[in-house]
């Protein structure tokens, strides 16, 4: 993996600032900030890896604290994938729920009817929500801006109300899986191991993205469609199979999390401020950059565990992501890593575009 | 049930959602907002107008003068708090339907935490009568409710067509920047029309709380149907809205009939998916560039 990036950093970073030039400021020390920024990779992931290890000792609750890591972990695997049409490509989707749904759901009626794990089950899970993803992309991808949009609100609804009515998947009773074997002490590890996978994976794909040829396509696709058209770019074609990668781990993160809860609901997966989530941490984060969907992830996470723990488990925390996202979008546009990068003041660890 | 029935049926909800679609459409329309708040503002009035029933037992239509009038300032409040800031930014329509979503969500949240999740409904008389014409019956709910909806929208038509401020409005639809020029103050335009169609919203949410028990969560089946029903008639054309509503409703009406209640927003949710591949403009609407 240090091998490609490496690679990518010397040939393909040129040709992104050529085309950017005017928008994002150069960066001084480029040598110094790519050296720093893989070692600062490595740390994370190492970090990512040894936690349950690191927590065993400084946590009395070790149970929650992994929880919480799952969690984050999803969120960064979620908001890094919808950040691949809805920042990149610039096609708010308010409809991704639909994949976090078909992950869960694909892996669970595995494990209840062929009695496969949906640890091993997780890449077909990812690629059960990436068809689902063309086939969807095909269609609501025929609109723009906010017809798109709404377009993906009705695909949403349409695969709940399916979902609420399919016997065969529990309808809207649920669907129950069996326990995982192990004592309950240990039993979030497993969970966090696949989720981080999840999440590594989701950045990697999102980092190779923004990376290439392709992702650069988007950004123009994102910038301004006609034009991208005109400049030979098939952006019919590059949309699609964007919103159709943005689903994969997506859908590896609903099949972790559906395993995690045991009971597969339609609600809990088609729920609107999942939906809402994902956008909201892409955007305070930074839309279209690669380690803004991860800032936001964690931030929003922070923030929710705080304001479940203030307020308790109550409907006050929608009206809190409701406020937030307003009050980013008013004031805060670009998001934290947008708004830093603008104003240059974005430390080389967290520049990973 | 016979075709008639049906039709009579579909005609009598058509017109509701079209004054419903109306107001959302004019949104759009004059302001290039996509109100994703809108079904949240109409569940706000519907719970208005409960209130004011349990509280006062005031009849849901008579409360009209009271919804429409308060949704009315909070239109051209929320209008000027939040739409001139983001005025001119480069994304400004996906803007608009990401800061209403954000409120949509506001809405709800403190909808559930003052009323609960629990069903709501109004219940005047009557709800429990209809009337026969032959072997046709007609719920005098809806029949009242669809009378109601047919004043508004003849009333917005007046005003859109025949009042120096609906030709302004209808002016600044056409073309914005053509409008200022000719020395419309689109600002004040484009508030008094949020205000309008919130007040459109007012009335939407007073006459649905006697046509449908109700919880702040709804609101997002109340949207999907709305932008069904718009984006088959095009986005932003009030006309394309109504026939739209019409037809959608008579086709709910007909799936109702034959699968089960179950599957009825079905039938918006897959029409919007079948216009959106044959034809991405709706039937009225000039394809969207943006």
């Amino acid at each position: 993996m240090t091998h490609e990036t490496e690679k990518l950093d010397t040939t393909d970073i040129p040709v992104v600032d050529q085309v950017d030039a005017d928008v994002v400021p150069q960066r001084p020390d480029r040598a110094e900030g790519v050296i720093s920024r893989r070692v600062a990779l490595g740390l994370v992931v190492a970090l990512i890896l040894l936690f349950p290890v690191i927590a065993i000792p400084v946590f009395s609750s070790y149970a929650y604290v992994m929880q919480i890591g799952m969690l984050t972990l999803m969120w960064i695997s979620m908001s890094s994938s919808w950040n691949i049409i809805g920042g990149f490509a610039g096609y708010i989707s308010l409809g991704h729920g639909v994949f976090y749904a078909i992950g869960g759901y694909s892996a669970g009626l595995a494990l209840a009817h062929w009695g496969i794990s949906p640890f091993l089950f997780l890449p077909v899970a990812g690629l059960a929500a990436m068809a689902v993803g063309l086939l969807a992309g095909l269609i609501t991808l025929r609109t723009r801006g906010p017809a798109f949009i709404v377009a993906t609100i009705a695909m949403l609804f349409l695969f709940l109300l399916w979902f609420d009515n399919w016997e065969f998947i529990g309808a809207s009773s649920g669907l129950d899986l069996p326990l995982v074997d192990i004592p309950v002490r240990w039993l979030k590890v497993p969970f966090y191991y696949a989720m981080a996978l999840s999440a590594i994976g989701a950045v990697y794909l999102s980092y190779r993205i923004a990376h290439s040829k392709f992702g650069l396509g988007l950004r123009a696709i994102s910038e301004d469609e006609t034009k991208a058209e005109v400049a030979g770019i098939n952006t019919r074609w590059y949309k699609v199979i964007a919103f159709s990668l943005s689903a994969y781990f997506i859908g590896t993160a609903g099949a972790v999390y559906g395993y995690s809860l045991t009971h597969l609901r339609p609600l809990t997966f088609f729920a609107i401020a999942v939906a809402a989530r994902m956008v909201l941490m892409s955007i305070i984060g930074g839309r279209g950059t690669v380690a803004g969907p991860v800032v936001g992830a964690i931030l929003i996470v922070g923030v929710n565990e705080f304001s479940v723990r203030q307020f308790g488990q109550t409907e006050l925390n929608i009206v809190v992501t409701g406020a937030i996202l307003v009050a980013a979008l008013l004031f805060f546009p670009q998001g934290i890593v947008g708004s830093l990068r603008k104003s240059g003041r974005l430390p080389a660890f967290l520049d990973w575009d | 049930m016979n075709w008639v029935q049906l039709l009579v049926l579909g005609l009598l909800l058509g017109s509701v959602y079209a004054m419903m679609a109306s107001g959302l459409t004019l949104l759009f329309g004059v302001m290039r907002v996509v109100n994703l708040a809108h079904a949240a503002f109409i569940l706000i009035a519907s719970y208005i107008t409960y209130l004011l029933f349990e509280n006062l037992t005031l009849d849901p239509i008579v409360s009209l003068v009271i919804t429409m009038p308060l949704m009315f300032g909070l239109g051209v409040i929320i209008y000027l708090v939040l739409f001139p800031r983001i005025e001119g930014s480069a994304r400004y329509v996906e803007m608009t339907v990401l800061l209403t979503f954000g409120l949509a969500l506001v809405v709800e949240g403190l909808l559930t935490f003052v009323f609960t999740g629990t069903f709501r409904s109004v219940r005047p008389a009557y709800v429990s009568t209809s009337i026969h014409v032959g072997d046709i019956f007609i719920p005098s709910n809806q029949l009242y409710a669809s009378a109601v909806s047919f004043a508004l929208l003849i009333g917005l038509w007046v005003l859109l067509r025949f009042t120096k401020t609906g030709t302004a409005i209808r002016a600044t639809m056409q073309n914005r920047g053509a409008a200022q020029i000719v020395g419309v103050n689109v600002r004040r335009i484009s508030a008094f029309a949020f205000g309008t169609g919130m007040a459109l919203a007012g009335a939407a949410g007073s006459l649905l709380s006697f046509l449908f028990p109700f919880f702040p969560g709804k609101h997002w089946q109340w949207i999907a149907l709305l932008l069904s029903l718009i984006v088959l008639g095009g986005m932003g054309s009030i006309k394309g809205a109504v026939i739209g509503a019409l037809l959608l409703a008579i086709a709910s009406a007909v799936v109702t009939d034959t699968f089960g209640p179950t599957w009825s927003p079905i039938t918006f949710y897959l029409t919007l998916f079948l216009i959106l591949l044959v034809r991405p403009q709706g039937l009225f609407g000039a394809k969207l560039r943006l």
